[in-house]
């Protein structure tokens, strides 16, 4: 079998072609514009783009969804920088360091710093890919029904925990909600209809993709359409392309926020917002200019961009090796793989090893189509922002119709859409996180097929699920990050890791005897 | 970070998630088990939907107690307000709400996909851009952008879907 190396280079090659240069171009380029208009996210990007692309080849269809899920999570940045609105909440820590620069008159740099970050941790991301992806996949192979369950449902905990850390109670309720939502319709082993009721268009179960697009798309039209209008910036300043020396001062901070963006990419349905707020709180306990975060740091607007970035390919990594999302816009990534007949997980490696180092290779071109796009169209993409939200939100409005229909040619995912994007708009409105929710909807079917398979193999024994030796490691980083969010058990559990960093202290102080 | 309290607002989500929860856990106990098939106990569709229904009674029951000690039935707390609902906001989001329904709903499916595209892309515009303070003239102008763009969008949404995806249109 040909090498990793072989296998890369041959998909690069096989991408060498202008059909397919032209496909990265327009997929980046029209990510970056859903990026940076407030109110449209990567995750509705991906959906809406996953309708219109179910017709061509899979190669060229997850291309152009990588293409646009990468160029959108750059794209946000744009808005941030310069209208102090996260473009998609993956840029939220972005708006801390890159409006105040754009106030001081350094848009131009900013960007250009923004632009530089996304490339490196989009590169870092990338080599974390090939690194971990074969070694997941591997590992996974000796996964059982338990230990699938534990994944779904440490997915859950996480997931629900981290994107909503003020309150995860919120968090978790989506994810559970996600979950009783997959429940409905055909079950996987008595192939029993649930929560049915008779109706055939339920029988097969919500769609994915509609309850998606509602609950992105539609709740964020209404959420914008309530809003009051924002004021527009025109005015991109100074010089763009950001200095080497800039770079290479920051490397440790580019790397480490790389490798932290890569890791909350990696775990179950946390993604972007989370790899940019950790690698931003991480740059700034590090930093030697500490006090200039929030003021307009380059060092931290760099962390930032670098930590949602690099959690674009980290997210693409449990899709491949495991078949779960990293992310909210992985998940529909995830659900285009399986309409374009590609089965992501531990198989990968055995049945498509090709396709991995493929879906490398397009991580890499969409790095670079952001590198060119975002240097080269800083002044007419700044177009894009000037575009009034009533004039904008009734074409997104149509485009959510229309891609909801798309699919199965039906009506009554239209209504899906249209029910969870209501639902959806009132629970954000209530701070209740969307990306436990479509975790949930995407774990669902996995978590029951699992729970009950396990169930039936122990014989209604419980203790596999805590013996297994990988089983038994999940159970107990579900349970603690369960502990570790009631602020009672936060606190015991945070003088009890001081008492053993003392007891050890004192191991180590105490001199031994006869020296 | 420091959570925004709203009591009022999560003693409603609360109930209703404790109510669905319960729905859910009933409606799972009442699920066919097939002893007649003998099948493995364990193994009954009612399972998991029914220990996720007691997880959101578990948990929705949680949000209310937590609403409840946060006051949530003092005089004063109020969902649409801890929601940063106004007068101006309600009625920016009801109209949108309409309008949207109305397209979904209402037009799409009864009037061919351009027709309808174009009545709606014209109403929203025309109804959140056109002020009752604008000057007659100003109002007619922003009425004629306003169809143009509906124009173009029913035309060009029509033509990329249909002929260059070969996605069929509702």
């Amino acid at each position: 079998m040909p090498g990793g190396l072989e296998l890369f280079l041959e998909a690069l090659w096989g991408f060498a072609s202008p059909w397919t240069l032209a496909n990265v171009l327009w997929a980046t380029l029209l990510g970056i514009v859903v990026g940076m208009m407030p109110g449209l996210t990567a995750t509705l990007g991906v959906a809406l783009l996953t309708t219109l692309t179910f017709k061509m080849p899979a190669g060229d269809a997850i291309l152009v969804l990588i293409c646009m899920y990468v160029g959108a999570i750059y794209g946000g940045s744009r808005s941030a920088i310069l209208l102090n609105i996260p473009g998609t909440p993956a840029n939220a820590a972005t708006t801390l360091d890159g409006f105040p620069l754009a106030r001081a008159g350094q848009a131009g740099r900013a960007m250009g710093i923004a632009t530089a970050g996304s490339f490196c941790g989009s590169l870092i991301g990338m080599l974390m890919l090939v690194l971990v992806a074969p070694v997941l996949a591997d590992f996974a192979l000796a996964f059982g029904s338990y230990e699938f369950f534990w994944l779904a449902m440490f997915g859950i905990v996480i997931s629900g925990q981290l994107t909503a850390i003020d309150d995860p109670l919120k968090g978790w309720i989506a994810g559970f909600l996600g979950l009783l939502v997959a429940m409905v319709g055909q079950e996987g082993i008595h192939a029993y209809q649930r929560f049915s009721y008779g109706i055939t268009e339920l029988s097969g179960g919500f769609g994915l993709l509609p309850v998606l697009v509602g609950a992105f798309g539609f709740a964020e039209i209404l959420q914008v359409m309530k809003q009051p209008a924002y004021e527009v910036v025109r005015n991109a300043g100074g010089r763009i392309l950001p200095r080497l020396s800039e770079l290479v001062r920051y490397w440790r901070t580019i790397l480490r926020s790389g490798l932290i963006g890569t890791l909350m990419g990696l775990l179950p349905g946390v993604g972007e917002d989370i790899g940019a707020w950790g690698s931003y709180a991480a740059a700034r306990r590090a930093s030697r200019e500490r006090e200039t975060f929030g003021k307009g740091s380059v060092e931290g607007l760099l962390a930032a961009e670098t930590g949602n970035n690099a959690a674009v390919p980290g997210a693409i990594i449990p899709v491949l090796t495991l078949a779960i999302p990293g992310s909210a816009p992985a998940a529909v990534l995830l659900a285009a793989m399986f309409i374009h007949g590609i089965r992501p997980g531990p198989l990968i490696m055995i049945e498509f090893p090709s396709f991995v180092y493929e879906v490398v290779a397009m991580v890499l071109l969409a790095s670079l189509a952001i590198l060119v796009l975002g240097l080269a169209l800083t002044r007419p993409l700044l177009y894009v922002l000037a575009v009034p939200r009533e004039r904008l939100m009734p074409v997104i409005f149509v485009l959510c119709t229309v891609g909801s229909f798309a699919i199965a040619s039906r009506l009554f995912d239209v209504w899906v859409m249209v029910g969870f994007g209501i639902l959806g708009f009132v629970l954000r409105e209530m701070k209740f996180p969307m990306a436990p929710l479509v975790l949930g909807v995407v774990l669902g079917p996995i978590l029951d097929k699992n729970f009950r398979r396990a169930m039936v193999l122990s014989d209604g024994s419980l203790e596999p699920f805590f013996t297994r030796p990988v089983s038994a490691v999940l159970a107990a980083l579900t349970l603690l990050s369960v502990l570790a969010a009631i602020p009672s058990m936060r606190a015991g559990l945070l003088r009890l890791l001081a008492r053993l960093r003392i007891g050890r202290a004192a191991v180590r102080d105490t001199p031994e005897p006869g020296s | 970070m420091a959570r925004t309290p709203m009591p009022r607002a999560d003693l409603l989500a609360g109930t209703g998630f404790l109510a669905l929860g319960l729905v859910a856990a009933v409606e799972s106990w009442r699920m066919p088990r097939f002893e007649q098939l003998e099948v493995n106990p364990w193994s009954v569709p009612g399972l998991v939907p029914g220990l996720i229904g007691l997880v959101l009674v578990l948990l929705g029951g949680l949000l209310v107690i937590r609403a409840l000690r946060e006051g949530a039935l003092a005089p004063g707390a109020g969902a649409a307000r801890e929601l940063g609902f106004d007068a101006e906001t309600g009625r920016r989001t009801l109209l949108a709400l309409l309008l949207t329904l109305g397209y979904a709903i209402g037009l799409v499916g009864r009037l061919p996909f351009r027709t309808a595209t174009f009545l709606f892309v014209l109403a929203f515009v025309a109804l959140f851009r056109i002020r009752r303070e604008m000057p007659p003239g100003r109002m007619l102008r922003e009425l004629a952008l306003a169809a143009l763009e509906a124009l173009l969008v029913a035309l060009a949404v029509g033509f990329v879907f249909e002929r260059l995806f070969y996605v069929r249109l509702p």
